[in-house]
């Protein structure tokens, strides 16, 4: 299964697109994706699991890196999964990741609560 | 008449230019005579029409015995036994006056061309005498300026043309006049550019089969060659060798509107490449350097064309032991810090921007990148790389041209040197060189074609106007040197080596490590029955996962399960640091809550970058009172005669993700026909579905199992789920030994 990363923009905040697997192996992809999204310090960064097809704890550890890199240079990150996304939603809950960052259960949402 | 261009007529005219019969023009310059002659027996068979002028009678039809006297027709037939370069030119006397003969043979005919020695200039003989010194100063230069300018000095000095440049093509076949000697009067041509098109492509191929070319008067009227055939083949009678050749119309409109009455141009090649040219211009005058001369300024071209690439190579040696020294450098950094190659190439005293003169850098391992010095912004380089590389232009000093969606990036990287790191993961290093503004000054606007109709035709007219007309050429960098390139890609080829040799130590370093955290069986516990099954991953990529058994003072006793997540080096490391903290806190008897509250600390602290999960479980033998605890771990199955389901536990988040997490104990009683299974997520995870989906095979296998004996239930276990490879896998079976244990037997 192909594995992307994508640029877009919600209301003005960047948005990474993550469509695949990401594990252990794709991971570095959405670290450098996160990295240049933050050379422009945005005040939110949305990460978009909606496409993403499988998480891993690897997956899940660069998601929780992303988050903190986010927060050390003072950008609120927001996580995308909707509900019907069933492998990363029982990863996530499994880890309780909605008590480090929001996970929100639709694009739409975006830009709009950032608090976690 | 001049009509409007469009391209396509432009095309239609290139294409009537392109196809012009240069090489048989079936006409000569009037300042020789032309004869074919057939073998042996020298019969003239075709004719310049001025030949009869010359030989004071008609010579069509005549063997040449009856046109020359007979020491020089002895002379001429002791020539053609041998090879006809050495004897041309053949001095001999007809009616009377001096004339060089010129030989050669072509299409099955011997083409012999009289030129009379009146009219011609001759070089002084002291010119002659200082040959030596003249060869001397050309094989000295040591770069091509110094050479070319001794050859543009030298071949005026021989020649007397009023200007002598030498005209060097780039790799589009423009040129460019490198080095000039002239009239002092003259306006200088030095550094002036000129279109492909002004010499076309038809003429260059000629250039490299003859390697001097004179027109002594371009106002001349061509002498037609009767009959114009080759009565041998019955084709064209082709004069690509002949040094009397009519020369284009086209060409000598070109020469009028550049006011030159008499040109010469001589070749240079180099390794069997058109070089460039030394141009000679007469202005005042015709304009006809001797035989002899011609001779000896096309040895001095034949010469400057050997010394060419000797003499680009020596000026590129400085730079090359450079690049070798860095490349040495780098190389040598990579050997001392194998596990960091990125910070080798970036961080150190010399970086990979050190390598070669170029504006930035860019290093992409193991998928994160690393910029230096000036470079595209980080969201494009990858992709610009990528396209370039996939496109098979990684190496190119013209970026907008070969990708014209990369020209808003053309300011830092005009030109691109990109090569692959092997491994299959996108990893690159790439140099970047900014646009550098040239001024290219034309003789004359070179974007001008005049189209004319002649015969109802469009041929394309000779540009008319050559005042200096300069343009800005943009989206070109300096182009890479080939010794650039090969570093380059040495550099790529050891950190893709180091990278392997890194990769296998470290799987041996980590499966080491892993032996010594895994437990061979679990060691004997009284009053516990105990199982736990290990599958490494098939890659031989170690992963996190780690069990262990821990009696505590109280006689209950704690077993553990964890998976760090990450593979190799790194997580079998944290996996240590884990279990062993993990140990003392279990020590301390405070409960698994507390244990793994203290643990969190520890990882939120200590490895900020780290996530891992844990289920701890603390039973007593005696009682069968069990207290779990979970951070984020798969959830525990409890098997017993009612069948299977997961132990209600209150989960907490995965370690390391919150600083002050809380954990919170659930407590329950196992009967002697009570199982437990823990397990890493390797067990359950499945690509393409859903963990789910995985844990409601393990209940199903648990439910079927009972309460047969831990080994055994775990041994189920795995048979119904049949993992993938992919990641490692733990299942542990834990249950109350004695007499109880096998209650539904």
């Amino acid at each position: 299964m192909s594995f992307g990363v994508q640029h877009t923009s919600v209301r003005e905040v960047p948005v990474l697109v993550v469509d695949g697997e990401l594990d252990g192996l794709t991971a570095p992809q959405l670290a450098e994706a996160v990295d240049t999204a933050l050379a422009d310090r945005p005040a939110v960064l949305a990460i978009d699991l909606s496409g993403t097809t499988f998480l891993d704890s690897s997956g899940v550890r660069q998601v929780v890196r992303s988050a903190r890199a986010a927060g050390a240079v003072g950008t609120a990150v927001q996580v995308v999964c909707p509900p019907d996304n069933h492998p990363v939603q029982l990863v996530f809950g499994l880890l309780s990741i909605d008590r480090l960052v929001p996970v929100l259960p639709s694009t739409d949402l975006i830009g709009r609560d950032t608090r976690p | 008449m001049t009509v409007p261009t469009s391209s396509r007529v432009t095309e239609e005219a290139l294409q009537h230019c392109a196809d012009e019969p240069i090489a048989v023009p079936g006409a000569v310059q009037p300042h020789g005579v032309l004869l074919a002659l057939t073998e042996p027996d020298l019969v003239v068979v075709a004719a310049s029409a001025n030949g009869p002028g010359l030989f004071g009678a008609a010579v069509l039809g005549r063997p040449l015995a009856d046109l020359l006297d007979a020491r020089d027709l002895a002379a001429l037939r002791a020539g053609l036994a041998g090879d006809l370069t050495e004897v041309n030119p053949l001095r001999q006397t007809v009616g009377g006056e001096p004339v060089d003969l010129v030989l050669h043979r072509n299409g099955g005919l011997l083409i012999g061309e009289w030129e009379p020695l009146a009219g011609a200039e001759q070089a002084p003989a002291s010119w002659h005498a200082r040959l030596p010194a003249v060869l001397a100063r050309l094989a000295q230069s040591t770069t091509t300026d110094e050479l070319t300018a001794a050859l543009a000095r030298d071949v005026r000095a021989l020649t007397g043309f009023d200007r002598v440049m030498v005209y060097r093509f780039d790799p589009e076949w423009n040129g460019e006049v490198v080095a000039e000697d002239r009239r002092g009067d003259l306006e200088p041509f030095l550094g002036l550019h000129y279109p492909a098109g002004d010499i076309p492509a038809q003429a260059r191929e000629l250039y490299t089969r003859q390697w001097l070319r004179l027109i002594p008067d371009a106002r001349y009227t061509p002498v037609p060659i009767e009959p114009a055939g080759n009565p041998l083949t019955g084709g064209p009678l082709d004069l690509s060798g002949s040094v009397l050749r009519s020369v284009s119309p086209v060409h000598l409109e070109y020469l009028a509107n550049m006011g030159v009455v008499a040109s010469m141009s001589v070749s240079l090649v180099d390794r069997g490449r058109l070089w460039g040219l030394i141009s000679c211009h007469q202005y005042d005058g015709a304009h006809r350097p001797s035989s002899t001369d011609r001779t000896a300024a096309e040895f001095l071209g034949r010469t400057a064309s050997l010394l060419l690439r000797t003499v680009q190579e020596t000026g590129d040696r400085d730079q090359q032991v450079a690049v070798a020294r860095q490349q040495a450098r780098l190389t040598a950094a990579l050997g001392r810090a194998p596990r960091r190659p990125a910070a080798a190439l970036v961080d150190g005293p010399v970086t990979v921007l050190d390598l070669l003169p170029a504006g930035g850098a860019a290093v992409r391992l193991d998928g994160r990148l690393h910029l230096l010095g000036s470079t595209p912004p980080a969201d494009r380089v990858p992709a610009l790389v990528a396209e370039l590389l996939a496109a098979g232009t990684p190496v190119t000093d013209r970026v907008p041209r070969v990708m014209p969606d990369g020209a808003d990036v053309a300011g830092t990287a005009s030109g691109v040197l990109a090569v692959e790191v092997g491994g299959g993961r996108g990893d690159f290093l790439a140099w970047f060189r900014p646009e550098t503004l040239r001024t290219v000054t034309w003789g004359g606007d070179p974007h001008t074609k005049e189209l004319v109709e002649d015969d109802g035709a469009l041929r394309l007219s000779p540009r008319r106007s050559f005042a200096a007309w300069s343009e800005v050429v943009r989206g070109t960098a300096e182009p890479w040197r080939p010794h650039e390139v090969d570093a380059a890609r040495a550099l790529a080829a050891a950190l893709a080596t180091a990278r392997l040799d890194r990769a296998e130590e470290d799987d041996r370093l980590a499966a080491t490590l892993q032996r010594t955290l895994l437990l061979e069986s679990p060691p004997p516990v009284p009053g516990l029955s105990l199982a736990a099954r290990y599958l490494p991953s098939a890659q031989d990529v170690v992963g996190g996962d780690w069990y262990d058994v821990v009696p505590l003072p109280s006689g209950r006793v704690a077993v553990v399960l964890g998976d760090v997540a990450g593979h190799g080096l790194s997580a079998a490391a944290v996996t240590a640091q884990l279990r062993h903290a993990l140990r003392a806190t279990l020590l301390r008897d405070a409960g698994p809550a507390a244990a793994l509250g203290a643990l969190n600390d520890l990882v939120a602290r200590l490895l900020p970058d780290e996530l891992a999960t844990l289920v701890a479980v603390e039973l007593d033998p005696a009682t069968g009172e069990v207290a779990v605890a979970t951070a984020g771990h798969v959830p525990v199955l409890r098997v017993g005669p009612e069948g299977a389901g997961w132990l209600d536990v209150d989960r907490g988040p995965a370690l390391g993700l919150l600083p002050d997490a809380g954990f919170e104990e659930t407590r329950t009683v196992l009967t002697p026909a009570d199982r437990l299974v823990l397990c890493s997520d390797g067990l359950v995870e499945r690509r393409g579905a859903d963990l789910s989906a995985g844990l409601a095979v393990l209940r199903t296998a648990g439910a079927a199992a009972g309460s047969l004996p831990p080994q055994e239930l775990v041994d189920r276990v795995l048979a119904a789920l049949d993992p993938p490879d992919a990641d490692d896998v733990t299942v542990v079976g834990i249950g109350l030994a004695g007499a109880g244990a096998r209650p539904g037997r």
